[in-house]
């Protein structure tokens, strides 16, 4: 790699300054440190980050986060000061960091939708200026991945002042609030925490936008320290297609599974959305080690994945997954499919259950993993959701009751995608059309509205301001599953797009069927706007820093 | 005309998707905010959604014709303090629409307050 001379040397006069002003920190007073004692650690980060006779590091030892915030903080590191670090010992240092100076498990579950990649409506943000101080560059999430002593907050905000131009003093003083260094949570956690024992079977249930719901098993060996190699088996609910998986994942804290994996049959032809895709996974382990939960996604923009659950298998019969999501009122003999383990030899119609107004009326057919059950509806049965139990095993909320479809909700309600360049691949996006019943309230689009699950629909584009029936190509297509593919070669334009569900057998009250829309923009992957550079990220433009920065 | 259309809506896009620039001036850029027009209509769709709120309402003409306006308003996130849910407004009520309209002569509307069927008036506006 070539440096240019004065890049060089502003970076190591960029490089003193930041060790100077490191090693010239006072030590927080009134706050306990989190000594470090990681060789590695004190090896390669001793030289700046200076470490006191109680074993804390300056810095370091004074925030606590995630295994991304570790990782970013460590890629800072190397490309700023040019810390000497293999991809084996950055591996190690990130490990160790996000063990000893990491989230406690609920700490990190509430901003868990920023590693896992997922599309979430920030609703926790500050009032005032400061919500947006945080959110024009990246999630919210990000800041709260962070636990800091209230004098690291104040070095922070300063820091990050001088080169996003936000109000510190406010921001630390916000932050040093909501996300202190030591917490009950975390005080607890390592007490808590118990050893770590992943190694065995799994039951997984996965839902894929697109696809619908899979259920299957997944085996996790051990092969060292924290790390294990596993494979996944997964079959579609709706029709019976199975596949494979097999990966490798870390855990961190106990608690975080970080992997990846790939799909066990290379597909013959590639499609975008192909579920044998290499995926990141990013878990959510419960401290009792029983459950997990949480996304394995791909694309360019992440915009592909399985929403996935894992769980201890039990001796007992087990429910995982059902193939109804909804049944009518004053509907008879529907047939039901639930999937689970251990289901016994001999099943009574009285032992499944499904909730106030459904009645069991045969058991079908049943086999170990599978029965297929008659279920009425009574004509007054109240819409709403209902568990679905077997024998102590239970669904919560599995099944939901409606007298009709009110309206018909395409998810998301509001997306991006994105017209690829020289170097972006395309970001596409996945529709499902969603049907609703209005809930006891009786009007549209409300808290308490029952949601009914998947409706089959027929897909449109419409541009904004566009006469009708004029052409959509220039902006992409989408297929009969619900799939936006962007145009390509792009117009260099970005469009305001529709994107129109129209039911095809679910009628509204005036005869005519139930139309849902998505608000997208379909876009240029980057811009320059006032000297500054702005790209796309999971859902919104973020500023990139000015133009001179980043080219 | 097309090109017309898209110009307006790449503007638009560009000033509303980039977070806190919604909020200032960039975000009326394809509006006339010099001058105010208010609208009685029949609201046709609302959609609570983002980059911005969208109520689509039909607007009858002093000969009878029947024209759907484009009125755009700020976020859900800006909007639930001025008193707004996904469920103020619904196909068929009656309202006022009070805003700027679109510079090149498509029929939209940037919302700044709303009169309901029951009086109450909900301002829309995202301050300056």
């Amino acid at each position: 790699m070539i440096i240019a001379p004065n890049r060089l040397a502003a970076s190591l006069v960029f490089f003193t300054l930041s060790c100077w002003a490191v090693a010239g920190q006072a030590t927080p007073v009134g706050q306990e440190g989190i000594p470090v004692t990681d060789p590695l650690v004190i090896a390669k980060c001793g030289d700046c980050h200076a470490r006191d006779e109680r074993g804390n590091m300056e810095r370091l030892s004074w925030g606590r986060t995630t295994p991304e915030g570790w990782q970013d903080a460590l890629k800072r590191m190397i490309l700023g000061y040019n810390v000497p670090v293999t991809p084996v010992e950055a591996r190690l240092i990130v490990k160790y960091l996000s063990t000893n100076h990491g989230l406690a498990p609920e700490e990190a579950k509430a901003v868990l939708y920023d590693a896992e990649r997922r599309i979430h409506e920030e609703t926790n943000l500050p009032r005032g200026g400061l919500g947006n101080t945080c959110t024009r560059c990246h999630a919210f999430a990000r800041a709260l991945s962070w636990r800091r002593s209230a004098e690291d907050w104040k070095q922070f905000a300063e820091s990050h002042a001088a080169r996003y131009q936000i109000p510190s003093e406010a921001t630390a003083t916000f932050l040093a609030k909501a996300a202190p260094l030591h917490t009950p949570e975390w005080d607890t956690w390592g007490v808590r925490k118990s050893t770590l024992n992943l190694a065995g079977r799994w039951l997984a249930t996965a839902s894929i936008p697109g696809h619908g719901k899979f259920y299957g098993e997944m085996q996790v060996d051990p092969v060292g320290d924290d790390e294990f190699n596993t494979r996944v088996t997964l079959t579609s609910v709706q029709d019976g297609s199975a596949l494979v998986r097999t990966g490798r994942g870390a855990v961190f804290g106990g608690y975080a599974w970080r992997g990846r994996s790939k799909g066990g049959v290379p597909s013959s032809s590639y499609a975008p959305d192909d579920l044998a895709s290499e995926a990141r996974e990013v878990l959510w382990i419960t401290p009792d080690q029983a459950t997990a939960e949480g996304r394995w996604f791909w694309g360019q923009y992440q915009e592909f994945g399985f929403d996935v659950k894992l769980q201890r298998p039990s001796p007992n019969p087990t429910l995982i997954a059902i193939d109804k999501t909804s049944l009518r009122a004053d509907s008879q003999a529907n047939r039901v499919r639930m999937i689970g383990y251990n289901f016994p030899s001999e099943v009574a119609p009285a032992e499944l259950t499904f909730g106030a107004g459904l009645i069991t009326r045969r058991i079908v057919s049943h086999s170990p993993s599978e029965m297929i059950a008659e279920v009425d509806v009574a004509a007054d049965a109240s819409p709403g959701r209902r568990d679905v139990v077997f024998r102590g095993s239970m669904m919560p909320g599995a099944l939901a009751v409606y007298d009709r479809v009110d309206y018909v909700k395409v998810t998301p309600e509001s997306a991006l995608a994105t017209y690829g360049d020289a170097t972006h691949s395309r970001g596409y996006q996945q529709f499902e059309a969603i049907g609703y019943q209005r809930g006891p309230d009786g009007k549209l689009r409300t808290a308490d509205d029952v949601e009914l699950g998947p409706v089959d629909a027929t897909w449109s584009l419409e541009v904004f301001y566009a006469s009708q029936g004029s052409s959509t190509d220039f902006v992409g297509k989408v297929s009969p599953a619900g799939l936006l593919t962007p145009a390509s070669p792009s117009p260099g334009n970005n469009f305001d797009v529709w994107v129109v569900a129209t039911a095809k057998s679910e009628n509204g009250q005036n005869g005519k069927p139930l139309v849902g829309k998505c608000y997208l923009v379909v876009t240029i992957p980057a811009y320059t706007f006032n000297g500054r550079r702005y790209v796309r990220d999971l859902n919104k433009w973020v500023d990139d820093g000015p133009v001179s920065r980043t080219q | 005309m097309k090109y017309c259309l898209l110009a307006f809506t790449i503007v638009a896009t560009i000033t509303l998707l980039i977070p806190g620039l919604a909020e200032g001036h960039h975000g009326y850029a394809a509006f006339d905010t010099k001058t105010e027009l208010a609208l009685e209509g029949t609201v046709a769709e609302f959609h609570w959604t983002n980059p911005h709120c969208v109520v689509d309402f039909d607007v009858k003409d002093g000969a009878g014709h029947i024209r759907t306006w484009h009125g755009e308003l700020s976020s859900p996130v800006h909007l639930v303090p001025r008193g707004w849910t996904a469920a103020t407004l619904e196909s068929g009520d009656k309202i006022t629409v009070t805003g700027y309209p679109g510079k090149n002569n498509v029929p939209s509307i940037w919302v700044t307050k709303i009169l309901l069927p029951d009086g109450k008036v909900l301002k829309a506006e995202v301050e300056k």
